[in-house]
């Protein structure tokens, strides 16, 4: 099929009567013909989200010649999912990894995101964003984001290759980037809210209704105004961790008792009108909750970083019965599932802790904050601990030994748990505890997109033409499980690629 | 449907910030005739000068987000808000980690309403002089 009549095909949706009525449920606005239509703003490009992918698309843009480029933000400031993440980068064949002497590739890199992806992850996507990310990280340092002196080796990957800001968070490249945009004249626009595309009559789109002036959570506020976009449309809208219904649709086990480490704003509409467009959804069920959580603070928090650091060395316990229930680095999904079978008596959330020796904990900067912050304990006995917890202490005594019996030999007989980077950590007091629960992190699946940033059409399977996405809204290129700081080098090359696509480069 | 552990304590947080919010608002939000505003404001309630935050005398919606800038400047009001301990540089609500002097005003300060500093949308840091 060719020549696919856009409007013609929302008419059909709109014939299917229910599903037409469920699929009217998010209250969200549809695309419209162009025709007729009377544009209040023209500019080359228009880019919808202000993360990494929109900032990184911004300045690409512009680079590469674009003389009128605007990054348009629903919330009141920007940055989106970006600003608040830990900043943790990984790239290969970087400045840093030459001067430890570590031997990196392109191919090994994608290699353990294969591994990570278990099968289904887009060999061809993650090859593109490892050949590109030394770009992406040049382009922030380039902008002035500064980064630790070190290395890390995150969950999954073979060799150290990361990169983190010096602040820790995403932030320490967001605001480089946002300088960088104004610098070279990409034009930053907040409280405006994507409302749907307009699309010509062979079905390309040629610009976007917006809501200036909106408040987010007031649905009625703002004005509508249409922008036409001459060279096209990025969408660079992040993931939808924070809506709760499309995540339960996707797993039922992400109830709205399940906290989310994202941005207020990361709901998931310019993804829903690239698929009333004809967007292919891809892996829409990868969700990846943090097992890392606190229940005690917002979003990452402090506890988050602390707990990956200590997970190792320590004992997850279900403070129902005094007794360890997982293996403390297994995989996310299998953790946050065992976090969520914590109950009481009336099968009510009951969030485990995970108790650390102080001595351990305390090497992490983190481990200062979350006591500080009230959302991490001290004890000096397991008595203590136990009684503040209710957490029957005969049981908890057994196991804290049974689990030094592990240390000391080397094998989990429990759980399975790899004690090589536990070994010599016995747990004895002081004691640091932390609560868990898992919060959504982070949505793998979006629309399909190709290594040009195009979004796949799924009546004709080409491209839908004036359309590009980039960052976390787009689906399919990390599969089942997503490395620890492997988005940030999506985002930023995939928004660099759109720009690229845009401009002919 | 199950208790909301996330649900309860972001309800526990909310009734502390509510308290807070009870004991600011009677210190600052007051009756000011047509309706709430804040003391330090009272003289523009006095002339009904709603065009002063507004714009125009005859409001119908709220007021754009740099009219307090009109008066009220950011980096002064950063350095008056600065952390004195190191660790705490980035939590200067005037000047912040995540988006620097940008958060506009209003996101944080009402003045019709009480409002709750966004920071604590996350964190768990103390702003005992915030204006709600």
């Amino acid at each position: 099929m060719s020549n696919v009549n856009q409007l013609g095909r929302r008419n059909f949706i709109k014939g299917l009567g229910a599903a037409g009525a469920v699929m009217a449920a998010p209250a969200l606005a549809t695309s419209v013909s162009a025709e007729g239509v009377k544009w209040d703003e023209t500019v080359e490009i228009a880019i919808i989200g202000s993360g990494f992918a929109g900032l990184a698309a911004g300045i690409e843009a512009s680079r590469q010649g674009c003389k009128s480029v605007t990054i348009f933000e629903k919330m009141p400031v920007f940055g989106g999912n970006s600003a608040i993440n830990g900043g943790l980068f990984a790239a290969p064949r970087t400045p840093m990894q030459k001067e430890k002497g570590v031997d990196d590739s392109v191919e090994r890199m994608v290699s353990d995101q294969l591994k990570a992806g278990r099968g289904v992850a887009d060999e061809a996507l993650l090859r593109h964003v490892a050949s590109h990310a030394m770009e992406a990280l040049q382009m922030t340092m380039d902008a002035g984001a500064v980064f630790h002196p070190y290395l890390q080796q995150l969950g999954g990957h073979s060799v150290p290759r990361t990169y983190q800001t010096t602040v820790s968070c995403g932030a320490g490249i967001t605001q480089p980037l946002l300088r960088e945009c104004r610098k070279v004249g990409v034009n930053m626009v907040s409280r405006t809210k994507f409302d749907g595309f307009i699309v010509d009559e062979a079905g390309k789109v040629v610009g976007v209704k917006l809501k200036k002036g909106y408040y987010f959570g007031e649905e009625d506020t703002g004005e509508a105004i249409n922008v036409r976009a001459t060279r096209g449309v990025i969408m660079a809208t992040g993931g939808f961790a924070q809506n709760v219904d499309l995540r339960m649709a996707q797993d039922p086990t992400l109830t709205a008792e399940v906290g989310c480490t994202n941005a207020k704003g990361a709901t998931g509409e310019g993804m829903f009108e690239m698929f009333r467009l004809g967007a292919i959804p891809v892996h829409m069920a990868h969700i990846q909750s943090g097992p890392w959580a606190s229940p005690d603070e917002g979003g990452f928090g402090y506890v988050s970083n602390y707990s990956i650091f200590n997970f190792p060395h320590s004992i997850a316990v279900n403070r129902m019965t005094g007794k360890r229930f997982m293996n403390e680095i297994a995989d996310r999904k299998t953790r946050a599932d065992a976090e969520l079978s914590c109950r009481d008596a009336k099968g009510e959330a009951l969030p485990p802790i995970m108790i650390t020796s102080y001595e351990h904990a305390n090497q992490h900067p983190n481990c200062k904050k979350v006591l500080k912050y009230g959302v991490g304990w001290k004890f000096d006995s397991l008595e203590a601990l136990a009684k503040h917890f209710d957490v029957p202490l005969k049981a908890l005594e057994a196991q804290v030994e049974e689990y030094n019996g592990y240390v000391k030999s080397g094998v989990d007989e429990q759980f399975g748990k790899n004690m090589g980077k536990a070994k010599g950590k016995y747990l004895k007091a002081p004691f640091t505890v932390v609560r868990l629960w898992p919060k959504v992190h982070y949505c793998q699946g979006g629309v399909q997109t190709n290594t040009k940033a195009e979004v796949k059409d799924s009546f004709t399977g080409k491209r839908i033409e004036g359309l590009y996405a980039a960052g976390e809204v787009a689906g399919g290129m990390h599969g089942v499980s997503r490395l620890g700081s492997c988005s940030i080098p999506d985002c930023m090359v995939m928004g660099m690629t759109a720009a690229r696509s845009i401009m002919g480069a | 449907m199950k208790k909301l552990m996330t649900l309860a304590a972001a309800a526990a947080l909310l009734a502390s910030m509510n308290v807070s919010a009870e004991v600011k608002a009677g210190a600052t939000l007051v009756d000011q005739g047509m309706m709430d505003g804040r003391t330090y404001h009272k003289k523009f309630y006095k002339k009904d000068n709603c065009k002063v935050c507004h714009g125009t005398d005859t409001p119908s919606f709220r007021p754009a987000d740099d009219a307090c800038l009109k008066c009220h400047k950011v980096d002064k009001l950063a350095k008056k808000t600065v952390r004195k301990d190191e660790e705490e540089l980035w939590q200067n609500p005037h000047n912040n980690l995540h988006y620097g002097k940008e958060v506009p005003c209003t996101e944080c300060h009402g003045e019709h309403e009480a409002k709750a500093p966004m920071c604590n949308d996350c964190h768990t840091f103390k702003f005992d002089k915030h204006k709600n």
